[in-house]
């Protein structure tokens, strides 16, 4: 048996430490390149999203590289992303590839199932070592996003212009390359000392903008065409409430318990919107919503096609919190000289806004 | 008497029978939307972002039509009506959308309909329907158990007399028969059998489809629909195609898709909205069981506010000749 699996943002370190922990055969597949999306491109349906172009493509890739077992998220009550597995499989399996596809549920059986799915996987390896591969991806990622969160502090006010990236870049190898808890700490905190010494200035008030919108377009760099990097160049600090540690720990463990953290946000959007529409709809309304006086702006970034952020986009420019909103529909046509000029243009507003509110003042 | 305005688009095909009847049975008065018209897809369009489904903006168009003529539009948000099996995002949120998107509508009446809550739950959102008509709990449940007869007797006579949703409905409000216009089992072994597959309301909605039936029926086509399959029937290739169904108005499209390439018809058109969610997985999985199937000839028509009639009457024809070839074909090969 040999496991694959697509990729989300930085997953693939966590999930290769889960695996190496297991001593289970699995590959990675390449990180999302231009072929991975002509591939998914060419075999999805056309109406489909870019997170299932994406993720076929990577799951075509991983089969290509022998896999057997491909892992993809599915379950129920949660958009088309629950039903992707099974069209994926029909078309992995016309494509002449035998792989199987597990599906882990993410909304049905949270922990329980996705336990039992790697007791299978693993072949049957104790709790114990489960339990601690486990807690060793999950420490990797916890600190990959950890440092992401200081990267995108640190980007926009960087003494050397390019520092950062090269910062976080070494670091994720580095986390990859990890071989135990003590490491990971060590690496982490070696790292978050070279980001703040790479600070030019701590008085800098840089504009903030939150990005908010569907999971795996917010997550994966390669899909919303480095936004992030893109919005430190032109001097802007992102944030987002999106990172896949948070939700892992949330959805599998806390949700269960009934903590939610997105309670606060669904109560921000309650006034416009009363109801789980699936996907991130609800959350992006109420992180506008929320946020309208904490950011200078918004981007909104939504997969073309997508159900949920169509409503939630039709309902944003109608709450009485004004906060600019800039929506990206992300799909294979996307371009980066496009999708520069409208940042550019944004964040000129941004400016422009914040200038006269200091003048008021 | 309170106005209550029910949109002729969406859901207004499976259930307006049974919102009338319950309305009515607690002195409210229904108006009803009339059919699409170019102008109410212009106002619909004109209110939403532009990748908002066709559907949709009708749908909006429709609202904008009964804004000024009622006291409450009825827009229900119905998240399941069968255990574990949910609904579209577009469906889910519509209520919500509509009020920020047409500010100036009346109220409107958001039922939430779950059946994967507890009965009681449902018993309760019923009633608080009714509370904004009565405050009579007794004659709210004879409402409800009326209206429930009344979707019944609706399903019961389509099937039985092979109508379209759209005369069914003419059929029981106006008390008046039309002549059914899809017989099913008494025509020539010659003529050519086109199935149709698609949501209610993209198949008998005659704006958005450019009157697709009437066309077909005019080339001699008998057209077949999904309505006139079982229910068991839609369930059980649902089942076989896709697994569990994942939709809620899914087996429309996958269940009688694959009942009508199991079956004695020429051909099948697929009729999906571009942008369409779930259709965009499901009219997919029905093109690959026709490609493995190889016996029929199948067709998905995309429909969208650009969709020019000539363009789709030039497919239907290409069509149409396939489908009349490769029949002839197969008589030849029988003779």
């Amino acid at each position: 048996m040999r496991i694959g699996l697509p990729h989300i943002g930085n997953l693939n370190i966590a999930m290769k430490a889960l695996f190496d922990g297991l001593g289970v055969d699995y590959v990675i597949p390449p990180h999302n390149n231009r072929r991975t999306l002509s591939l998914g491109v060419k075999y999805a349906p056309e109406g489909l999203c870019i997170p299932f172009k994406l993720t076929l493509g990577n799951i075509i890739e991983a089969a290509e590289m022998g896999a057997d077992t491909i892992l993809m998220a599915a379950g129920y009550g949660i958009c088309r992303l629950g039903y992707y597995a099974k069209i994926q499989e029909q078309i992995l399996h016309d494509l002449g590839y035998n792989a199987e596809m597990v599906q882990l549920g993410v909304s049905e059986k949270k922990l329980y199932g996705f336990l039992q799915m790697v007791k299978r996987l693993s072949n049957n390896a104790s709790w114990f070592k489960i339990i601690s591969a486990f807690r060793f991806g999950m420490a990797k990622l916890n600190a990959l996003d950890d440092i992401e969160r200081l990267v995108q502090k640190t980007r926009p006010v960087e003494h050397q212009p390019g520092t950062t990236n090269q910062l976080y870049a070494k670091a994720i190898q580095d986390i990859d390359q990890a071989c135990d808890n003590a490491s990971i700490k060590r690496v982490k905190q070696e790292y978050i000392e070279k980001l703040l010494s790479a600070n030019k200035n701590g008085n800098a008030r840089p504009l903030i903008v939150g990005i908010t919108g569907e999971f795996y377009v917010v997550l994966e760099p390669f899909s919303n065409l480095d936004i992030e990097v893109e919005l430190g160049k032109l001097g802007v600090e992102v944030r987002r409430s999106t990172f896949i540690s948070e939700w892992t720990k949330f959805s599998w463990f806390l949700n269960p318990l009934g903590v939610n953290e997105k309670d606060r946000i669904h109560q921000a959007a309650m006034p416009y919107l009363k109801r789980d529409i699936g996907g991130d709809g609800w959350e992006s309304v109420g992180e506008k919503v929320l946020h309208a006086k904490e950011y200078d702006g918004i981007v909104h970034l939504a997969p073309f096609t997508c159900m949920p952020e169509i409503i939630a986009q039709n309902i944003m420019p109608t709450t009485r919190e004004t906060i600019p909103v800039l929506t990206i529909l992300c799909d294979e046509q996307l371009a980066k000289p496009g999708m520069l000029t409208r940042l550019e243009a944004f964040v000129d507003l941004l400016e422009r806004r914040r200038r006269t509110a200091n003048k008021a003042q | 008497m309170i106005r209550v305005g029910i949109p002729r688009a969406l859901l207004y095909y499976q259930y307006y029978p049974m919102w009338k009847t319950f309305f009515e049975a607690l002195d409210a008065e229904v108006i009803v939307s009339p059919a699409t018209t170019q102008t109410m897809l212009a106002g619909g369009s004109s209110r939403v972002v532009a990748d908002t489904c066709l559907p949709v903006k009708v749908f909006l168009g429709h609202v904008l039509n009964l804004a000024k003529e009622c006291d409450y539009i009825f827009i229900p948000s119905i998240r399941s009506v069968k255990k574990r099996v949910y609904n579209c995002s577009k469906f889910l949120g519509l209520p919500d959308m509509t009020r920020a998107v047409i500010p100036e509508a009346p109220p409107i009446l958001d039922t939430e309909i779950d059946i994967n809550k507890p009965s009681r739950t449902l018993y309760q959102t019923i009633y608080q329907l009714g509370r904004h008509f009565t405050w009579n709990p007794m004659k709210i449940k004879q409402a409800a158990t009326a209206a429930w007869q009344a979707h019944k007797d609706y399903y019961q006579l389509m099937a039985q007399q092979t109508l379209t949703p759209p005369q069914a409905i003419a059929a029981l409000t106006d008390k008046t028969m039309p002549a059914p216009q899809l017989p099913a089992n008494a025509s020539p072994a010659a003529q050519t059998r086109v199935a149709l597959i698609g949501h209610p309301y993209m198949l008998y909605d005659e704006h958005i489809n450019h009157r697709l039936i009437t066309k077909l029926q005019h080339y001699g086509i008998q057209v077949f629909i999904p309505e006139m399959v079982t229910t068991p029937d839609l369930e059980m290739y649902t089942d076989r195609l896709v697994g569990n169904a994942y939709w809620t108005y899914e087996h429309e499209v996958v269940g009688a898709g694959g009942y009508y390439l199991d079956s004695k018809v020429d051909g099948v058109i697929g009729a999906m909205a571009f942008g369409c969610g779930p259709d965009s997985l499901m009219m997919d999985v029905v093109r690959r069981q026709a490609n493995r199937q190889r016996e029929h000839a199948f067709m998905c028509l995309t429909l969208e506010e650009h969709t020019a009639e000539a363009g789709l009457v030039t497919r239907l024809e290409a069509f149409l000749d396939m489908v009349t070839r490769k029949k002839r074909r197969r008589q030849e090969l029988c003779v």
